[in-house]
């Protein structure tokens, strides 16, 4: 069958350069049935004079400036249009009902990724996801959770002292709002970020221990956008309150010994 | 940095081609940015689908196309002017030169949204993304020979279109 074309017959038929119609179709229909005229044929593959034309023609789309929600599509930084709060206990709770479910099985991992993307939006910090909470093996440990990827927030929640304003650069403004250390001994900073287009979340983070960085235990975003910031108090994401109130086992820590205990973490 | 950051930043290079081949598919920016964030968000959800070890941009593209064909109904199909024109970066320092690789280039990306849908995917492929025939026809599920044909008929027709008025002698 390959016989039956001569390669200029294909070199044209590839060029585009073929006007008989059914010839095209002919030697379409026996490539797709040939795979040794299909190779006969890449061979003969040569580029067209209109190819750098094509080629520059849409080089100004390679140049042009990313749209920022096409970059958050892709980390997960979303826009945040959708107030919504999830705790990391109903988080745990829902992957453990989703345990029996075969590790490979596609809608356990979509799960994971719709819901934590939901997360990541409710926050709208640059949060990324700790490993072990997105495998779906059963040896992840208990104690994956969201992981801070901002060097910014790190370093606020390391060093900054409650009730100062932090710039923190892409994300907006933010300011440690409570420090104390829960049941564990854990150091743990509630916290609010008032993101670049005014809108206000709150979490609270723990410190994860041996180096492992802060981690996030609750987060909400607030109903409505604030001015400006403003201390702690009872307009705080519930979510957020409820945490706090259920994790707090020191007095707040101010001044001189916060300062302490962040030396120390 | 584990794998799956390392595959997000991967994408997240893969964003100005990605928008290149939804603009050739979808004829217009708005709608090709439109398939790119669905076509990321996808590829996001199901990062674990993808094949260390195989080409990551095909499976993305291969994503971007099927969005497109589930979905072009809803779309704007906003045609009639050029919006690649509109990009900043094609204002150049010789004004005069750039008009005219401007307006050159306005007439080939004219001809080739005037291609049938079909043509336009492997045109965005193998010219664009310069991929073989064969991993075209891989990355759009088609037989190499309809690849090889469709393409023909594409450059057929945009050589009929940009001979007639200059650019190509």
């Amino acid at each position: 069958m390959s016989a039956s074309f001569t390669d200029a017959q294909l070199a044209a038929f590839l060029a585009g350069t073929l006007v008989d119609e059914a010839l095209i179709d002919a030697i379409e229909v026996a490539i797709n049935a040939d795979p040794d005229l299909a190779a006969r044929t890449e061979a003969l593959a040569a580029g067209h004079e209109i190819d750098p034309l094509v080629q520059a023609a849409f080089a100004p789309v390679l140049d042009a400036p990313v749209p920022e929600r096409l970059i958050a599509a892709a980390t997960m930084r979303d826009a945040p249009d959708e107030a919504e709060v999830v705790s990391l206990d109903e988080v745990r709770a829902a992957r453990s009902r989703a345990a029996p479910i075969p590790a490979n099985d596609t809608a356990r991992g979509s799960w994971g990724w719709a819901q934590i993307g939901a997360m990541a939006a409710s926050l709208a910090l640059g949060v990324m996801i700790g490993g072990p909470l997105l495998k779906a093996g059963s040896d992840a440990p208990q104690g994956a959770s969201l992981v801070l990827a901002s060097a910014d927030l790190d370093a606020m929640l390391d060093n900054a002292p409650s009730g100062q304003l932090v710039e923190l650069a892409a994300l907006g403004q933010g300011e440690v709002v409570l420090t104390f250390r829960n049941i564990d001994g854990q150091l743990c900073r509630q916290f609010m970020i008032e993101s670049v287009g005014g809108a206000t979340s709150d979490a609270l983070a723990c410190a994860g221990g041996a180096g492992e960085g802060w981690q996030i235990e609750a987060y909400g975003r607030r109903a409505a956008p604030i001015g400006e910031m403003r201390l702690a108090g009872g307009d705080a994401a519930p979510a957020v309150i409820a945490a706090v109130d259920a994790m707090i086992d020191s007095d707040p820590l101010i001044g001189a010994d916060e300062a302490t205990e962040l030396s120390k973490k | 940095m584990n794998t799956d950051e390392t595959t997000r930043q991967a994408l997240v290079a893969l964003i100005p081609r990605l928008r290149r081949f939804a603009r050739v598919l979808t004829g217009n920016m708005a709608d090709a940015d439109d398939v790119v964030q669905a076509c990321l968000e996808k590829a996001m959800l199901n990062l674990d689908q993808w094949q260390p070890g195989t080409r990551l941009d095909a499976w993305v593209f291969r994503i971007a196309r099927n969005h497109w064909l589930d979905n072009r109904r809803r779309a704007h199909n906003r045609m009639g002017h050029d919006d690649i024109s509109e990009m900043p970066d094609l204002v150049g320092d010789d004004g005069v030169a750039v008009v005219e690789a401007g307006d050159e280039a306005r007439m080939v990306r004219a001809a080739v949204d005037a291609l049938p849908p079909d043509q336009r995917d492997v045109v965005a492929l193998v010219i664009l993304e310069e991929m073989s025939y064969r991993e075209a026809a891989d990355t759009l599920g088609l037989p190499i020979g309809t690849v090889m044909s469709r393409l023909s008929r594409a450059k057929a027709a945009l050589a009929k279109r940009i001979a007639g008025t200059g650019a190509v002698q």
